[in-house]
């Protein structure tokens, strides 16, 4: 297992290298740079943005600019908002929470909606319930999340008035009492169900899946030749088992929660790293959006690897080396 | 047929769901409708913006009001140092300038007053007793500290341009001087400025804004834009102090009670960023106090009981470049090198192809009018009418009949007229493409209007990030294009329309359209007198008109979208009214 996980960490290396030639190599293509929005006679003149694309190395050479990137890049220097002036590394930091706290409540939400949708539809498969079920989870999936987004914010929020419809927190309370956490939660549920509820189709119907596929294994004839009540076989014996495989999806789920959910975080104006993303490339503010992606690339890495060494944990079948 | 019913129930589900959301917005917005007229009255009637209801029983104090930003702010918070259009929206309620603008953009005293004799040495004295948030007074030290901290050369932000002509700037700048030798400070409260060389335009294009000496003590320069002076406890000498920041969220303030104008009725106000696409839902449901907003919005907001819509003549003005000639960057020269729209009764010709008016009506909702100059209407140095010799009214007979006598022509019967030559014409038009819808259709309709006159058009649309930049490079495809600028209170045009100007798009090389802008700021020819100043801008403008280097579009309002439970707001050309008047209504 340690030889394995050092093997395809070491891989890595080479594969990050060439993930950041295309990542340099796409931010550069796109044309433009920050400076170039900022074009407004009352506010800049010619000379500073010329002086600042000077300082910024937007001048030189672009094998040059490369390698200023990846030698600062290794060291943990990420460079220089342009847009914020600031640190990116700071910037990311600052973003980091709001996204994480958005993401652990969607997935919550998802595990939560599975579990309860995924066991019914696994114990009653072909009814009507499991239908219905299998309808929304589809629906679900084929609702893009932006549509979801504003519908959700149009009937909860300026109908209903049960959410705000924008922000992570209210300004007004104090930091750290019990009403700013709750108002924390207040803001991030609507999008965390937004987010949530539709991504639930995958694990619902893995789940349901493989309940029918237990329950026809020996095991469980076995169980019920024994006499062992039909609850207490679905409850125990076949959802251990059905679970267990689910525990895989955990190291993509990493990904999904520090990646942020660049089009929600944008719709509910939630200052997470999706925003911040988004902002980003459209301000052509090439530094954060680098970041950003290479950050993207190592956690979908490094998701697949725990996915890879937790299938090997929970199926000792599967040998790894 | 059980599968079948379930998946007809689901299909039924969803689309109940569907028209419900529908139905319930076409009855909200014909319920507006019936209120359009009488808001867009009230909207007209007081145009100044004073609201008259509460005025008798005077202002009262306290409330806490909501203002939305539509993006982020960067986090600049320091005059000094931002660069961002939001960022100022927030610096703006908690510090002041040294002197401030008046509706026809001149130059007013408010913590200073100035004098000065040649136009070379101004004297500013300050008030006393200004403080800033931090208890400190202010004086002429902090500005001096302000003058200086942007002359350095470790300074990043983008001010230079406005300090630079003091007197020793460079100097100190290039690190051969310990201070900048054009100011002098005489008391505490008075400060002698000497600039370079006397110009029209010192004052205007002065720094006239302090920074708290004390409170950045022991900050190097190069340290100031990351630091926590800036990003999260920043000071001001305006009159609410910012207690607390959300980065990228939101900015709390409370009331100064110590500012120097007097203490503000309000208690406090909260800035909150709110996507554009959200801001008419939060009006709606009075969650929000006070907001700019795009034209597109202008209709629906101005139907809501709840909020009213305050207009001022805006500074801003459209045009259609021509594409002229080249520019070479390096040298920073233009030559009128480009053959195509030579041509100036072409030029002419296209202009009067245009239906200004009802393109305005249509897209600029109302809130813009065709203007024949590139300068506003309110601005003080813009030219009659009556002045000008085109008008560019629309007349496509007319505009056929130019094209005609200068010899574009249909040639070889394709439906589309050839140049004088006989070959091909197509007129290349360019847009800036964002995410606002209106703009593709708007672009086209232009282009529909030349096709009109029989002069083949293609549109592109170019993202709005990069297209000063392709204009910059005379980009292939931006023969014509639309494009827009704003003016500020100094209203010298040189940085926009010198023949060798970055931001002259078209390219456009004329001697008499420099002599006019150079001789608008030369002290001997206009001396003190700002009458004289303006005539020669009028002719400037005529100038302009007969040449037709682009079309002048249209000019647009200001606005500005307040709760009716907000008083004592002011919009006029020159922006909001000081904060400090503004108060709640409260039942």
């Amino acid at each position: 297992m340690l030889k394995y996980s050092l093997r395809r960490i070491l891989g890595m290396i080479p594969m990050l290298f060439l993930i950041s030639i295309v990542v340099f190599s796409l931010a550069k293509l796109m044309p433009g740079d920050a400076l170039g929005g900022e074009i407004d006679p009352l506010n800049t003149d010619p000379e500073y943005i010329e002086e600042m694309r000077e300082k910024l190395g937007y001048n030189d050479p672009i094998v040059v600019q490369y390698f200023d990137w990846v030698t600062g890049f290794v060291q943990g220097d990420f460079g220089q908002s342009v847009k914020y002036k600031m640190d990116v590394s700071d910037l990311i930091l600052e973003k980091l929470p709001n996204t994480i706290f958005l993401g652990m409540m969607s997935l919550l939400i998802t595990y939560v909606l599975a579990l309860i949708m995924g066991i019914y539809a696994g114990r009653k498969p072909y009814t009507v319930g499991d239908h219905l079920i299998g309808g929304l989870n589809y629906l679900g999936l084929a609702i893009p999340s932006f549509v979801a987004a504003i519908f959700a914010i149009y009937f909860f929020s300026f109908q209903l008035n049960w959410f705000p419809s924008n922000g992570s927190v209210d300004i007004m309370v104090q930091e750290g009492t019990l009403d700013y956490w709750l108002s924390r939660l207040h803001h991030v549920i609507l999008p965390a169900i937004v987010l949530g509820a539709l991504s639930t189709a995958s694990y619902t119907q893995f789940l349901r899946n493989d309940i029918i596929d237990n329950s026809r294994r020996d095991f469980v004839r076995t169980a019920r030749a024994k006499g062992t009540s039909r609850s207490k076989i679905y409850n125990v014996h076949i959802l251990r088992n059905s679970i267990i495989p689910l525990v895989t999806f955990l190291g993509f789920d990493i990904v999904s929660i520090i990646g942020g959910a660049v089009i929600t975080e944008t719709i509910f104006t939630y200052p997470g790293i999706g925003q911040l993303f988004v902002n980003s490339v459209s301000s052509r503010d090439y530094s954060v959006v680098m970041a950003i992606t290479m950050m993207f690339s190592c956690l979908v890495l490094v998701g697949n690897l725990i996915a890879d060494i937790l299938y090997g944990i929970v199926d000792p079948r599967i040998r790894l080396d | 047929m059980k599968k079948k019913l379930w998946f007809l129930l689901v299909l039924m589900f969803s689309l109940t769901l569907l028209l419900a959301a529908c139905s319930d917005d076409s009855s909200s917005s014909d319920g507006g409708n019936d209120n359009n007229g009488n808001s867009n009255n009230e909207g007209q009637s007081d145009n100044g913006g004073d609201n008259n209801d509460g005025e008798a029983s005077g202002p009262q104090e306290g409330g806490t009001i909501v203002y939305a930003l539509d993006s982020e702010p960067k986090g600049l918070f320091n005059i000094n140092f931002y660069g961002d259009a939001v960022d100022a929206q927030v610096i703006e309620f908690f510090d002041d300038s040294l002197i401030q603008y008046d509706e026809n953009l001149k130059p007013q005293p408010n913590v200073a007053e100035w004098a000065t004799e040649d136009n070379k040495v101004y004297t500013f004295t300050f008030q006393e007793g200004v403080k800033w948030h931090n208890g400190e007074e202010l004086t002429v030290n902090d500005w001096v500290f302000a003058l200086e901290t942007i002359a350095h050369p470790d300074y990043d932000g983008p001010r230079w341009a406005n300090v630079k002509n003091i007197e020793g700037a460079q100097a100190f700048q290039d690190g051969e001087a310990d201070s900048i030798s054009g100011l002098n400070v005489v008391s505490d409260y008075e400060i002698e400025v000497t600039f370079d060389q006397a110009r029209v335009n010192n004052l205007e294009n002065l720094w006239t804004y302090a920074m708290s000496q004390k409170e950045f003590e022991g900050v190097e320069v190069a340290d100031m834009s990351a630091s926590d002076q800036v990003r999260v406890n920043p000071v001001g000498i305006g009159p609410f102090k910012v207690t607390k920041i959300v980065p990228g969220e939101s900015v709390q303030f409370e009331a100064f009670e110590d500012y120097w104008q007097g203490a503000p009725h309000l208690d406090g106000v909260v800035l909150k960023v709110i996507d554009p696409s959200l801001v008419i839902g939060e009006l709606q449901n009075s969650q929000l106090d006070m907001t700019e907003f795009h034209p597109s919005s202008f209709d629906e907001i101005s139907a809501m009981d709840n909020v009213e819509v305050l207009r001022a003549p805006g500074v801003s003005y459209y045009y259609i470049g021509f594409r002229l000639g080249n520019y070479d960057s390096d040298a920073g020269k233009a030559t009128m090198d480009y053959e195509k729209y030579q041509n100036v009764e072409l030029r002419k010709a296209m202009a009067h192809a245009i239906n200004r008016q009802e393109w305005v009506d249509e897209f600029f909702f109302g809130l813009g009018a065709p203007i024949n100059r590139p300068v506003p209407s309110a601005h003080w140095i813009s030219a009659d009418d009556a002045d000008l010799e085109n008008h560019f009214e629309y007349d496509p007979e007319l505009a056929k009949q130019i094209l005609d006598d200068a010899g574009y022509v249909d040639t070889n019967d394709d439906g589309w007229r050839e140049d004088p030559n006989g070959e091909e014409f197509s007129v290349k038009f360019s847009h800036y493409a964002t995410n606002n819808p209106t703009f593709e259709t708007r672009a086209k309709t232009i282009t529909q209007y030349w096709e009109d006159i029989g002069l083949k058009a293609e549109l592109e649309m170019t993202d709005a990030n990069l297209y000063y930049d392709l204009l910059e490079e005379g980009d292939e495809g931006m023969e014509t294009f639309f494009g827009g600028w704003s003016t500020g209170a100094d209203p010298d045009p040189t940085a926009l329309w010198q023949s060798d100007a970055l931001w002259n798009f078209p390219r456009w090389v004329d001697e008499k359209n420099d002599q006019l802008m150079a001789d608008a700021l030369d002290m001997d020819i206009v001396g003190t007198d700002q009458d004289k100043r303006k005539e020669i801008y009028v002719e400037w403008q005529q100038n302009i008109n007969e040449q037709i280097p682009m079309i002048p579009i249209a000019e647009l309002e200001e606005v500005l979208a307040v709760s009716d439970r907000l008083q004592g707001v002011e919009l006029d050309l020159s922006g909001k009214n000081s904060p400090h008047e503004w108060w709640v209504k409260q039942d």
